[in-house]
């Protein structure tokens, strides 16, 4: 379908054997990345006690994801906040503009999503290794497990924590792909049964948008609190 | 009798407040929906089992070993995808 197609813009940037030309993902995912910065330029322009509606949104994303650091991940969590607000606003972002007719959708192709769900794995990992040593570990070994099933237990818990990126990254990708499929679908039916039948699947197109439009923040916010977990698994190592 | 009417009041006062905080924390976990949590299960399943096989059909490629760690590390994948999905559900729950 041509709205996942991926093409270049301007011309052609080959590095090795590696094509790095300025593709509609990379156009989409600065502009992503403008529309934030942009907003939270003007919100915080006029710092009012009380604030105008600008401000207010960009205090209530901030305060929501204050929130859900210190829930889900504690207060040592605490220097994390500014990657984890960055990384909920973008996919929060990308899947939004990818509802506007016409545009690309960023979160909607696997690799986009793997490379942040790898990043945040090897960074939580690495967190996890500086703040315990080589007893992170222990991670892998839960407690009041008898000696003989071990090593089973063992490879369980390392295929867990390797499927991680996998399942943070294939479950935003499936979900914006899947919507946008479904919307693309019902628009289709709209098409061939013309004015008499067409109103039918134009009413559930309507309606899957406004879905769309949740299913667009669910992820984003599901997608900041595995984070969250994560990073509270490496910073409080228990069982 | 006048000291005990002080009691009562202390006593419904408290109440007030401790049912003020239940229904906070009650209101606040049901804002999760349940497609997430579809999604979030039906994924976590897929991921162990297909990392799993990977790590398994790449073992047999490196040790010419074909089909052996394929078939073993596709069902130690879907044993810790069940064991991931019920330590979801369980997360869900405490929430």
């Amino acid at each position: 379908m041509s709205q996942f197609e991926v093409y270049s813009i301007g011309p052609k940037i080959q590095i090795g054997s590696f094509d790095l030309s300025f593709t509609n993902s990379s156009l989409f995912m600065v502009l992503t990345v403008s529309v934030i910065s942009l907003f939270f330029i003007a919100a915080t322009q006029k710092k009012s006690l009380v604030p105008n509606k600008m401000q207010l949104i960009a205090e209530m994303a901030f305060e929501f994801v204050s929130k859900m650091i210190s829930e889900t991940a504690g207060k040592d969590a605490r220097p994390y906040f500014p990657f984890i607000l960055s990384l909920f606003l973008f996919v929060l972002v990308a899947n939004l503009l990818g509802m506007l007719p016409y545009s690309f959708t960023v979160t909607s192709h696997i690799i986009v999503t793997f490379a942040l769900a790898f990043f945040i794995f090897v960074g939580v990992t690495l967190v996890g290794f500086a703040r315990h040593g080589i007893s992170y570990l222990k991670l892998f070994v839960p407690s009041g497990v008898p000696i003989f099933l071990l090593p089973l237990i063992i490879v369980i818990e390392v295929i867990s924590y390797l499927s991680r990126p996998v399942s943070l990254s294939v479950r935003l990708f499936a979900n914006m792909m899947a919507g946008h499929t479904m919307l693309k679908v019902f628009g289709g039916f709209v098409v061939s049964l013309g004015i008499l039948g067409g109103w039918l699947p134009l009413g559930f197109a309507v309606a899957l948008t406004g879905l769309e439009l949740l299913v667009a923040f669910i992820q984003a916010y599901v997608f900041a609190i595995l984070t969250c977990i994560y990073l509270n698994d490496a910073l409080n190592l228990h069982h | 009798m006048a000291f005990k009417m002080k009691d009562i009041k202390e006593l419904d006062s408290k109440i007030k407040n401790l049912s003020k905080k239940t229904r906070k924390v009650e209101s606040e976990s049901s804002s999760s929906s349940s497609l997430g949590i579809a999604m979030k299960l039906s994924s976590e399943m897929v991921a162990a089992v297909f990392v799993a096989s990977l790590i398994g059909y790449y073992l047999d490629k490196w040790l010419e070993t074909e089909p052996f760690f394929l078939i073993i590390l596709f069902f130690l994948g879907a044993i810790t995808g069940i064991l991931n999905v019920v330590r979801t559900s369980k997360m869900i729950n405490k929430e």
